[in-house]
């Protein structure tokens, strides 16, 4: 099943991986079941901690708990970390939300699609569009501007800061492996997040995507991180995703393209068929057996009458 | 791909590619006028905190470049902004607001700090730009709005204070509903102002490390950065509040203050004896 991944869930498990923390991913697409309400939650055995959500919170957790990806990181180093974080979230993290839920081809076609598809009733007709205009408004705070709308002088915009960070991280990373040195740290664990969306979900706008592709060094390093720590999920290339995704779009469309078809005939007829009979134009009347044989003679009669007057 | 295909175009064309191409800008632009104004709110009663910085950075930039500017004091500034934040420019017949842009703008012109950095320094230069931006700004504004002492004593009263009543209460508290809504957006809502000093202090170490023993972030030469840190961490230094824990946040890191009172003395100095930037600082100096 071709499955939506979230930064911030992705950010966790990477982060989880890397410092060796034994962690249970539990799937569910439900997020009223989460502890907190949203996806992704952290849940622990302790009873004196209350589940978490936000990664940085998570991290700080599973590093009290002595699961420290950072721990052989300079000074210098850890203060590199944050200061690329914030690059991430400042000139990544929009684009990645105007792709992901803003863009209306992607939205619709994409995004909105497998949460109408994957979340049980009623969330799967509230969810998506409240998450559509809940990032819009964001993206409208974010950018001090209240007029906003999606379209391609916003999109230009944020995808000319998004493009210009991950030619950054690129120029950052070299040749490395990672960024630090040849173990993971957090500042990995940020940057698989925030880049293998984009790597392995297609998206019809994928200017993004391109762009990634053309950075040999990233898209190596977002496979190498996949293969060595995500090994049941991932490895496989792009182009059978996509041939998966189309098969399954067209497959998937077809019942309920006819369902939806049959629904909405009976409606009309329902509703039509309701109207004519508060208008009195049809009514429905119980007639006793007896008088049974008036009634047609009656009606004949009545159309008689009428073609002789409209003559 | 287009740095790329540039580079390999400017070694058949047998020069250096930077080279070639500044001084094929600098045949085109413009000279930098004598009569450049940049604008801010008034200084005295209305500035607030993060403007004041953000101000103080774009001044300390152009300082840098060696390049003059009036400082003009206005109480509709922001309104003026094409992007509605301060401090912006008037150059020639452009308005450029926010130091971003200007950095842009005065790099196309031929002025620039970064050309010297090769790519890994510039990719670090921007991201500890961005970290500037993200967590000490938004803990100025988190301070100045969010925190409802502050807000009260001090935001309110000084951000509408050219206007009368009632505009004064409309603006002052559309400002902060404003303001608010954006915290909430980036999650900083649900923070307690314990936590954003944290923040600032967290931020403040990175920067400390960086710098470390060095004169300026990439070694001899200013950039954007000193700028940038310059204007917020002086701001802090020398601003008033409901409470001095922001500032002894920063004060216990002494490489940061050496670098305050380093830029204060080499670009400041001559702001008493009026040449063509007319004064900056908002309360007392670091001496």
């Amino acid at each position: 099943m071709h499955q939506i991944v979230c930064t911030e869930g992705l950010t966790e498990m990477a982060y989880a991986k890397f410092a060796g923390a034994p962690l249970k991913v539990h799937k569910i697409t439900n997020p009223w079941r989460s502890p907190t309400g949203t996806l992704p939650a952290l849940k622990t055995t302790e009873e004196s901690t209350r589940s978490l959500s936000k990664p940085s919170n998570i991290i700080i957790h599973l590093r009290k708990q002595k699961y420290n990806a950072d721990y052989d990181l300079s000074a210098k180093e850890g203060a590199d970390t944050l200061a690329f974080v914030s690059l991430l979230e400042e000139k990544l993290l929009p684009a990645l939300i105007y792709t992901q839920w803003v863009d209306s081809k992607n939205y619709v076609d994409v995004t909105r699609r497998w949460y109408a598809e994957n979340i049980p009733f009623p969330l799967n007709f509230l969810l998506p569009n409240r998450i559509h205009n809940q990032q819009l408004e964001r993206l409208r705070l974010v950018r001090g501007d209240s007029t906003l709308e999606p379209g391609e002088q916003l999109e230009k915009e944020l995808y000319q800061d998004a493009l210009e960070c991950m030619t950054l991280l690129s120029q950052r990373l070299g040749s490395h492996k990672f960024f630090f040195g040849d173990s993971p740290s957090s500042l990995d664990a940020y940057v698989f997040g925030h880049l293998a969306p984009l790597l392995k979900v297609k998206l019809p706008n994928g200017k993004l995507q391109q762009h990634l592709n053309s950075l040999d060094n990233l898209r190596h390093y977002c496979t190498n991180i996949l293969i060595l720590y995500f090994p049941s999920e991932g490895g496989e290339p792009p182009i059978h995703k996509v041939s998966v995704h189309s098969d399954s779009s067209d497959f998937d469309s077809e019942p309920h393209k006819r369902r939806k078809q049959i629904l909405s005939v009976l409606f009309a007829m329902g509703s039509m068929l309701g109207y004519a009979i508060l208008m009195g134009i049809v009514s429905i009347q119980h007639v006793r057996p007896q008088a049974a044989l008036v009634g047609p003679r009656h009606i004949e009669e009545g159309g008689e009458e009428e073609e002789e007057e409209e003559e | 791909m287009s740095l790329a295909a540039e580079a390999f175009v400017s070694q058949i064309a047998g020069c250096r590619g930077p080279e070639r191409t500044i001084s094929r800008i600098k045949q085109s632009a413009e000279p930098w006028p004598e009569n450049a104004t940049l604008y801010q709110p008034l200084r005295e009663d209305q500035i607030l905190l993060s403007d004041c910085a953000s101000s103080l950075a774009v001044q300390a930039y152009l300082r840098m470049c060696n390049l003059p500017v009036h400082v003009s004091c206005r109480s509709n500034a922001e309104y003026m902004s094409p992007s509605g934040k301060v401090p912006f420019v008037h150059v020639g017949n452009q308005v450029v607001s926010e130091l971003g842009p200007i950095v842009q703008f005065t790099k196309a012109k031929g002025h620039s700090l970064s050309d010297g950095l090769d790519d890994v320094q510039r990719a670090e230069m921007k991201a500890y730009m961005e970290l500037v931006n993200n967590m000490l700004l938004t803990a100025e504004l988190y301070i100045q709005w969010c925190d409802d002492t502050t807000a009260t004593e001090i935001s309110r009263p000084r951000y509408s204070s050219p206007y009368s009543w009632p505009l004064n209460q409309i603006l002052a508290y559309q400002k902060q509903w404003e303001v608010r809504r954006k915290m909430n957006a980036i999650g900083w809502a649900g923070k307690s102002l314990e936590q954003v000093y944290e923040d600032v202090s967290q931020c403040c170490q990175a920067l400390s490390q960086r710098l470390g023993t060095q004169p300026y972030f990439f070694n001899k030469q200013p950039t954007e950065l000193d700028a940038l840190v310059f204007g917020h961490l002086f701001t802090i230094l020398t601003t008033r509040l409901t409470s001095d824990e922001l500032g002894e946040k920063i004060k216990s890191y002494s490489n940061l203050l050496a670098f305050c009172r380093r830029i204060e003395q080499s670009y400041f100095e001559d702001s008493q004896a009026g040449s063509s930037s007319r004064g900056y600082s908002k309360g007392p100096s670091l001496f």
